[in-house]
C-alpha cells in the first residue's frame, strides 16, 4: 500500500521542515517566524499554551492553510506547491472531531480507504486491519456517536492510519482523555513511531510532550526551546539531590572537600547538580557515612517553560 | 478523480441511508399541497379540485426534488461545523471531484425522494402510461440533478448551519413560486412570465407538466438548454469555490456566515 513516491527530490529529506514560517489572520500575528526541522522516525512534539500557534503550524503542515510567507516542505515536499503529492503521505488527527458520528467506526474507516484510493474491496479489508492493529475491532460497528471520548479518539487515531501514512500529524489527539486513556495512546503512538513512522503532535500536557524525542516549546508564535526532553530540563541547571544521613556534618564536609556546593543548612542536606540522576549512585558509594534517605528532583518541562517565558504554561499567550 | 467522486458519492449515500426515516417525513410537504391546498384552491379555481389536482402534481414533484436536493446539500455546511469535512479535504482527491460527488450525491438523494412521490400521481389524476412514466422518470432526473447544483452552489458558500437554511429558503421560495408550480403561467402577469424565463424551476417544472398534461409552456428545447446551462455554471461555479487556495479549512466560506 505505500505508494512509492512518484519524484524524489532529495534521497532522504527531513520529514519536517520549515523556515522563517510566518502567518497572520488579519491583524493577529499567529505564526512569527518559526525554524523547525523533524528527522523521518522521529517523535516530536510541539508544547506550547492555548493560542500559541500550534494548531496554525498544524494546518499549514496539514496543507489546510497557507503560509503568509516563509516555507513549510514535508517529506522534501513543499506544503502549498506539492500538496496534492503530500496528501497521500500523510496522516492526519485534528483537534476537532472528524469521524462521522452517524456512521460505525468500520464504515468511516472504509470510506476513508476509499478516499485515499484503495478499491472497494481493498479499504474494507484495510478497515479491518487497522482496527485490529488498535484492538478497537470489537468496538467498530457501532455507530461512532454510541462510543466513548477514549474510544472516538483511537478510532480518529485509526482514520488517520487508513492511508498508512509515513507521517503522521497530531494536534491535541488526547483532548478530553483521562489519565489512563492518555497513556495508552502515547503508548499506541509510540510504538508507531518505533516502527519508523514519523509523529509530529501539538499538545499543552506536559507529561505528554515527554514521550517525545525531541520537543519544541512555542510560545506567541516562536519557537522559545527545542531539543531533547533531557536537554530542555538540563536547561533549568540540572536538579536537585536530597540526602539524610547519620552524620550530616560530616556529609556536608567530605562534600566541599570533594568540590560539591551543599545549599547550607535544613534536615536535609540539598545538592544542586546538572545530572542528579547520574551523580546520586558515585555519592552513595563514596559517601563516608550511612545514608537513610535519597531523593533526586528532576524538573519538569512545565519548570521549563516557566522559566524560559516568565508564565506557566496553563496562562495561555495573547498576543 | 473519478475514484474520488465515487468515494464522496457512496459516503453521503451511506449517511443518507441512515437518515432513511426522512424520505417519508419528506413526503409530508408535497402531500400537503397536492391534497389540501390542491384541494381548497382547486375548489375556488376555475379547473376544478380534479384537474387543479393533476395540474400541480408536476409542481409539487419539483417541489419535492427542490428541497431534498437542497436539504442533501446542507451536509456540506454540517460537516464543516463538525469538522469531519477537513478529513476529507487532507485525503489526495481534487478539488473539483468533492463538488461533483457532493452534486451526483444529492441528485441521487433528491431523485429516490422523486420516487417516493411518484406513486402518488394516479390519486392526484395523474395515472401515467409505461411511456410517460420514464419519461416523467428523465424529467426528474435532470430536475433533481440542477437543484442538486444549485444547492450546492448555494451551501458551499455558508458555514453555518443556522444561516444556510434561512438564505436557501429566501432564494429558493420565490424560485419556487415563480416557477408556474402552483398555477399555470400562462394566464401569469406578465412580469411573472418574463421572470419565470430567469428561472430554473419554472423550465424543470414545465418538461414535468408537459409529461402529465401533453402541453408545454416553454419549448421543450428551450428548457432543456436552459437546465444545461443552469448546470454549467453553477457546477463550475462550485467548483472554484472548492478550488480556492487559501485557507483551505474554511473553503472561503467565511465570507458569509461566521468564521470559526
Ligand atoms: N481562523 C482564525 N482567524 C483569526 N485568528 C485566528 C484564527 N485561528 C487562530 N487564530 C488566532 O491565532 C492564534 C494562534 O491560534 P492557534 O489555534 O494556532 O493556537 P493553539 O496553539 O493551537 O491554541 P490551543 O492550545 O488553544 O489549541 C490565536 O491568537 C488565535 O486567536
Ligand atoms: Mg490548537
Amino acid at each position: 500500500m505505500p505508494n512509492p513516491p512518484a519524484r524524489t527530490p532529495d534521497a532522504s529529506p527531513a520529514a519536517v521542515d520549515v523556515r522563517g514560517l510566518v502567518k497572520h489572520y488579519g491583524s493577529v500575528e499567529a505564526l512569527r517566524g518559526v525554524d523547525v526541522r523533524v528527522e523521518q522516525g522521529e517523535m516530536f512534539a510541539l508544547l506550547g499554551p492555548n493560542g500559541a500557534g500550534k494548531t496554525t503550524l498544524f494546518s499549514i503542515l496539514a496543507t489546510l492553510r497557507t503560509p503568509t510567507s516563509g516555507s513549510a516542505l514535508v517529506l522534501g515536499r513543499d506544503v502549498v506547491a506539492e500538496r496534492d503529492a503530500i496528501r497521500r503521505e500523510m496522516g492526519i488527527v485534528f483537534q476537532e472531531p472528524a469521524i462521522e458520528q452517524r456512521l460505525s467506526g468500520r464504515d468511516n474507516l472504509f470510506l476513508m480507504g476509499l478516499l485515499y484510493g484503495l478499491t472497494i474491496a481493498g479499504a474494507r479489508k484495510r478497515a479491518s486491519e487497522v482496527l485490529e492493529q488498535l484492538g478497537i475491532s470489537d468496538l467498530a460497528d457501532r455507530r461512532a456517536q454510541q462510543l466513548s471520548g477514549g474510544q472516538r479518539r483511537k478510532l480518529e487515531l485509526a482514520r488517520a492510519l487508513v492511508a498508512d501514512p509515513r507521517i503522521l500529524f497530531l494536534d491535541e489527539a488526547t483532548l478530553g482523555l483521562d489519565v489512563d486513556a492518555r497513556r495508552t495512546f502515547w503508548g499506541q503512538v509510540r510504538s508507531l513511531a518505533d516502527a519508523g513512522r514519523t509523529v509530529f503532535f501539538t499538545t499543552h500536557y506536559m507529561e505528554e510532550a515527554d514521550v517525545a524525542d525531541r520537543i519544541a516549546l512555542i510560545d506567541f508564535g516562536v519557537i522559545v526551546a527545542l531539543g531533547t526532553p533531557r536537554e530542555l530540563k538540563a536547561r533549568l541547571g540540572g536538579g536537585i539531590v536530597s540526602l539524610t544521613t547519620d552524620d550530616n556534618l560530616r556529609a556536608r564536609a567530605w562534600l566541599s572537600e570533594h568540590g560539591f556546593e551543599p545549599e547550607p543548612g535544613g534536615q536535609e542536606i540539598m545538592l544542586l547538580h546538572a545530572d542528579p540522576a547520574a551523580v546520586l549512585p558515585e555519592l552513595l558509594r563514596n559517601l563516608p557515612v550511612r545514608v537513610e534517605r535519597a531523593e533526586v528532583h528532576v524538573p519538569s518541562l512545565a519548570d521549563v517553560f516557566l522559566k524560559l517565558t516568565g508564565r506557566g504554561l496553563e496562562g495561555g499567550s495573547k498576543p | 478523480m473519478i475514484r474520488g467522486i465515487v468515494a464522496v458519492v457512496i459516503l453521503d449515500l451511506k449517511r443518507f441511508w441512515v437518515d432513511r426515516v426522512r424520505l417519508v417525513v419528506g413526503l409530508a410537504q408535497p402531500l400537503l399541497y397536492l391534497f389540501v391546498l390542491g384541494a381548497g384552491i382547486g375548489a375556488s379555481s376555475r379547473m376544478g379540485g380534479g384537474d387543479y389536482r393533476r395540474f400541480i402534481f408536476p409542481g409539487t414533484m419539483g417541489l419535492s426534488l427542490l428541497f431534498s436536493a437542497t436539504f442533501a446539500a446542507i451536509t456540506i455546511v454540517f460537516d464543516r461545523q463538525i469538522g469531519f469535512f477537513k478529513a476529507v479535504l487532507v485525503a489526495p482527491i481534487p478539488r473539483p471531484a468533492i463538488a461533483l460527488g457532493k452534486i451526483i450525491a444529492g441528485a441521487i438523494q433528491s431523485i429516490v425522494q422523486g420516487m417516493v412521490l411518484l406513486p402518488f400521481a394516479p390519486l392526484a389524476g395523474a395515472s401515467l402510461g409505461p411511456l410517460q412514466t420514464v419519461e416523467m422518470i428523465g424529467a426528474m432526473a435532470l430536475a433533481a440533478l440542477t437543484f442538486s447544483t444549485m444547492g450546492v452552489a448555494i451551501a458551499c458558500r455558508f458555514n453555518s448551519t443556522t444561516v444556510f437554511p434561512v438564505a436557501s429558503n429566501a432564494v429558493l421560495m420565490p424560485m419556487f413560486f415563480l416557477s408556474g408550480g402552483l398555477y399555470p403561467l400562462k394566464v401569469a402577469p406578465h412580469w411573472m412570465q418574463v421572470a419565470a424565463h430567469f428561472d430554473p424551476v419554472a423550465y424543470a417544472v414545465d418538461l414535468m407538466r408537459g409529461v402529465v398534461l401533453g402541453e408545454f409552456f416553454f419549448p421543450v428545447a428551450l428548457s432543456l438548454g436552459a437546465l444545461a446551462l443552469t448546470m454549467v455554471l453553477l457546477v463550475s461555479a462550485s467548483v472554484r469555490v472548492f478550488n480556492r487556495g487559501e485557507d483551505d479549512s474554511s473553503l472561503g466560506a467565511s465570507r458569509l456566515g461566521w468564521r470559526r
